[in-house]
């Protein structure tokens, strides 16, 4: 890996491998963001990991210069705290789409926001599987009925993503819009730097499956900013339920023990063998 | 017109003179990629133009700014009217099947906004070399609108997006 200048640019953090992406995918942005946080956080790139599963927004990786796993899917976060275990001097972001994160992920997306693991976790929602060619995904709408799959709707409510993380116990949660990368920079570099398990759900338009979702960028509006972020779970849950799932920024902030493996090591090999025998 | 954030010295309007097109830049170069994966060649070779350009003004704002201390701003902090700066066309106006007078058409959305950006820190700036700095490039980027006025009136009427015949979103 190259060294980063002094004053690294977010070009810098981007690798030769260009993306696949349909133009107008809202993916591209947040590639776009992740290294302008990268760049802000002036962090060298041997020291961050990006992990992710399966589906076209999990391709992130390869763009970036980063340490990059793509994984398998549902399991990134799995992986990513896998790594963060054997290696906690590492920068850990997880990535990934709504289906990866919240169908074949979901319980993983649980334990992890429970476990509190010093990692960041940005999934950019379309509500859509793309890379099949456009089924209904846990967050699709419950009336969506342009897939073959589902001609009557999905029957099944929509998956709230920040009201689980929430409920599960995550500690730092944001809804941000790929089209505003600069705010979403902003946003991945708090989520960085908070110490625990920090969701970000992005709005990430699907051009190509989900059209009508260009007028996000008309809809989507801030959370009142003399409420949130807060810390009172309770304030954070109302705010969650009220909403129409446009609106954008952190939602809650929480200080609790992070998960650690020197936790772990005061338990040795021999007192686990004991355990066995007796 | 819409009361910008006030900038005050000429190091602060540097420092987003420069972004301004750097950003712009390397907008222009990850869209003419994504053309160029989607084999849309005309329209990569425009944004690879209009990349070229921003090059050469951000070579012009380097020269300016020579022996200034820039201050380092992060990319929230710009005092830009909208999230990003104004020359950076959003992605979501983009199409992989976008013909060439649209693509020019999207570059001069983000011309007008630069030249309209210049012109309020013009307006508002309370520094008179600020002022007339941004009068000078604002100027400059009217002249880029009414270039691309001229390209667009050249190519003729704007046409509808071009058909695919094998359109991605259709199942088999």
């Amino acid at each position: 890996m190259n060294p980063i200048p002094e004053q690294p640019r977010p070009k810098d953090y981007k690798s030769d491998v260009k993306p696949v992406w349909c133009p107008g995918c809202g993916d591209f942005g947040v590639l776009n963001a992740i290294t302008k946080a990268l760049a802000s956080l002036r962090l060298p790139p041997e020291q961050v990991a990006l992990i992710s599963g399966i589906g076209c927004s999990s391709r992130v990786p390869a763009y970036t210069s980063l340490y990059g796993f793509h994984g398998i899917h549902g399991r990134a976060l799995a992986v990513g705290a896998g790594l963060k275990a054997a290696r906690p001097d590492l920068n850990v972001l997880v990535a990934g789409g709504d289906g990866d994160g919240f169908s074949i992920g979901g319980n993983h997306f649980l334990h992890a926001c429970r476990r509190n693991m010093n990692m960041t976790y940005i999934v950019m929602d379309n509500e859509v599987y793309g890379m099949t060619k456009g089924q209904a995904s846990p967050t699709t709408a419950p009336d969506w009925t342009q897939s073959k799959l589902t001609p009557s709707g999905t029957l099944s409510r929509a998956f709230q993503p920040a009201a689980i993380a929430l409920a599960a116990g995550a500690t730092f949660i944001a809804r941000a819009f790929s089209g505003k990368p600069n705010t979403l920079a902003q946003l991945i570099v708090l989520a960085m730097q908070h110490p625990g398990f920090a969701f970000i759900q992005v709005l990430s338009p699907c051009p190509t499956f989900r059209p009508e979702q260009k007028e996000w960028k008309n809809i989507v509006r801030p959370f009142p900013a003399d409420e949130l972020p807060t810390s009172d779970p309770a304030l954070a849950a109302l705010h969650c339920q009220r909403d129409d799932g446009m609106s954008t920024g952190v939602i809650y902030v929480e200080a609790r023990p992070v998960w650690s493996r020197s936790e772990m090591e005061k338990t040795t090999i021999e007192d686990i063998e004991q355990e066995f025998r007796s | 017109m819409t009361k910008p954030q006030v900038i005050a010295t000429e190091a602060e309007f540097l420092a987003h003179a420069l972004a301004l097109e750097q950003e712009s830049v390397d907008r222009y170069e990850e869209l003419a990629d994504a053309m160029e994966t989607h084999n849309n060649r005309e329209v990569c070779d425009l944004f690879r133009k209009m990349a070229d350009f921003g090059r050469k003004h951000a070579a012009e704002v380097e020269r300016l700014a020579a022996g200034t201390a820039l201050p380092r701003l992060e990319p929230w902090e710009f005092k830009w009217a909208d999230d990003e700066g104004p020359e950076t066309g959003e992605y979501a106006d983009i199409d992989y099947m976008m013909t060439p007078v649209q693509a020019l058409r999207f570059a001069l959305a983000n011309e007008k906004r630069s030249r309209d950006f210049y012109a309020l820190v013009a307006a508002y700036s309370p520094d008179r070399t600020v002022r007339k700095l941004a009068s000078e490039f604002a100027e400059e980027e009217a002249e880029h609108v009414t270039l691309l006025e001229r390209w667009i009136a050249r190519h003729g009427a704007d046409t509808a997006m071009q058909d695919d015949l094998d359109p991605p979103n259709i199942v088999d």
